[in-house]
C-alpha cells in the first residue's frame, strides 16, 4: 500500500458502497487489507470485546451494544447503497444481529502475530 | 535445576506453562520444550490444569469449535477429555472430563468474550520462540489450507472481499468513534459559547 488513497480506491471495490468502482484488486492488495484488518483488530481488541461481552450480560451493558449497533447502522445508512438488498439485509434488525456478532467474534479471535492467515482461512470458508 | 515458567495472558485468561529447556538439543536456559505443567487461568472460573498430554487436545478442541463458530458450521465438538456446545450465539458450555473415574465433569461456561481470550491465549503460546512443543494440528492445517485455495478463488474474493472488509472497516470506526465522542463535553462547550 504505497499510500492511504491506494486504500481508500481499494475501499471502493465494494458493490455495497455508493462510490463502486471495479478496480481489479490483486492478490497482493487483498492481503494488505487482511492485515490492515488484523493490525486495527489487535488496537481495538478491548473495545470489540466489550461489544461481545455486552450481549453475554444484556442487562448490565446494553448501553455499549445500542450506541455500537446505532453507529454502525448510521454509517451503513451514509455510505452503501441502501437501494441494494444485500444492503437492507444488513439494515434488518432480525437478519444482521447474527452476522454483526459473528464479524466481531471473527476480528477478535485474528489479533496474534499470525492473525491474518486466520482471518483469511476464515473468509474462504465461512 | 530450576523449572521455568512462561505465562500468557489476554484480558481475563491467563496461560501458564512450567518446564524445562532440552539443553542436550542446545536450547536457551530460558526456553521450555519439556513441560511438566499447565495452568490455564480464567478470572472467575475454576481453574483448568493438568499434564502435558491433555494440552494438545484441549488446544485443538477449542481452535476446532471457534473454527466451527465462525464457517457457519454446527458449533459442536466432543471428545473424551473436553465438549464444547454452543448454549445460544453468546453463550458456550466447556465439559472438562476426568481421566480418574471418581472425578465429577467439571461445566462450565463461557461467553464469546472468554472464547477469544483463550484462544488468543492458545495463539500467543502457538506462536511463541520460547515453548518448544508439538504445533496444535488445527493451528498448522490453517496455515497450510490458507495457501492452496487462494489462487483458485481469486473471483470469489474479488467479489465478496470487500464487502467483508468494508463491513469490519465499519464495525471498526463505529466504536471508535464512539469511544472518543462525549455529548456532555459538547453540550458544556456549547454553553460557554453561547451562554444564555
Amino acid at each position: 500500500m504505497p499510500n492511504k488513497i491506494t486504500i481508500w480506491k481499494l475501499r471502493n471495490n465494494n458493490p455495497l458502497r455508493k462510490s463502486h468502482i471495479n478496480n481489479d484488486i490483486k492478490l497482493e492488495e487483498f492481503d494488505a487489507l487482511i492485515k490492515i484488518t488484523v493490525e486495527m483488530s489487535k488496537y481495538l481488541y478491548p473495545y470489540i470485546r466489550q461489544i461481545l461481552k455486552s450481549k453475554e450480560e444484556p442487562q448490565k451493558n446494553s448501553v455499549i451494544w445500542n450506541d455500537f449497533y446505532k453507529r454502525f447502522t448510521e454509517l451503513i445508512k451514509e455510505r452503501f447503497n441502501i437501494n441494494s438488498i444485500r444492503v437492507k439485509k444488513l439494515l434488518n434488525q432480525s437478519d444482521n444481529y447474527e452476522i454483526i456478532i459473528k464479524s466481531l467474534l471473527m476480528l477478535s479471535l485474528c489479533i496474534s502475530n499470525e492473525g491474518y492467515k486466520k482471518l483469511k482461512y476464515f473468509l474462504f470458508y465461512s | 535445576m530450576l523449572q521455568n515458567k512462561l505465562s500468557f495472558h489476554q484480558s481475563s485468561v491467563s496461560l501458564e506453562i512450567t518446564g524445562l529447556p532440552d539443553l542436550s538439543n542446545n536450547e536457551y536456559k530460558d526456553q521450555i520444550s519439556i513441560i511438566s505443567e499447565w495452568k490455564l487461568n480464567i478470572i472467575d472460573k475454576p481453574l483448568i490444569e493438568g499434564r502435558i498430554e491433555h494440552l494438545g487436545p484441549i488446544i485443538d478442541a477449542f481452535y476446532i469449535y471457534s473454527n466451527l463458530l465462525v464457517t457457519n458450521n454446527i458449533p459442536l465438538y466432543e471428545s473424551k477429555l473436553i465438549d464444547i456446545k454452543a448454549e445460544n450465539i453468546h453463550m458456550h458450555n466447556i465439559v472438562l472430563k476426568s481421566s480418574k473415574s471418581d472425578v465429577k465433569p467439571l461445566t462450565i461456561k463461557i461467553g464469546n468474550s472468554l472464547l477469544s481470550d483463550i484462544v488468543n491465549c492458545f495463539d500467543q503460546l502457538n506462536e511463541s520462540s520460547k515453548v518448544k512443543i508439538k504445533k496444535s494440528d488445527t493451528f498448522d492445517n490453517i496455515h497450510k489450507k490458507v495457501k492452496s485455495p487462494l489462487k483458485n478463488k481469486v473471483r470469489y474474493i474479488e467479489y465478496f472481499m470487500p464487502p467483508f472488509i468494508s463491513i469490519c472497516s465499519l464495525i471498526l470506526l463505529s466504536y471508535t468513534v464512539i469511544y472518543f465522542y462525549s455529548p456532555l463535553e459538547n453540550k458544556e462547550k456549547n454553553e460557554l459559547i453561547s451562554p444564555k
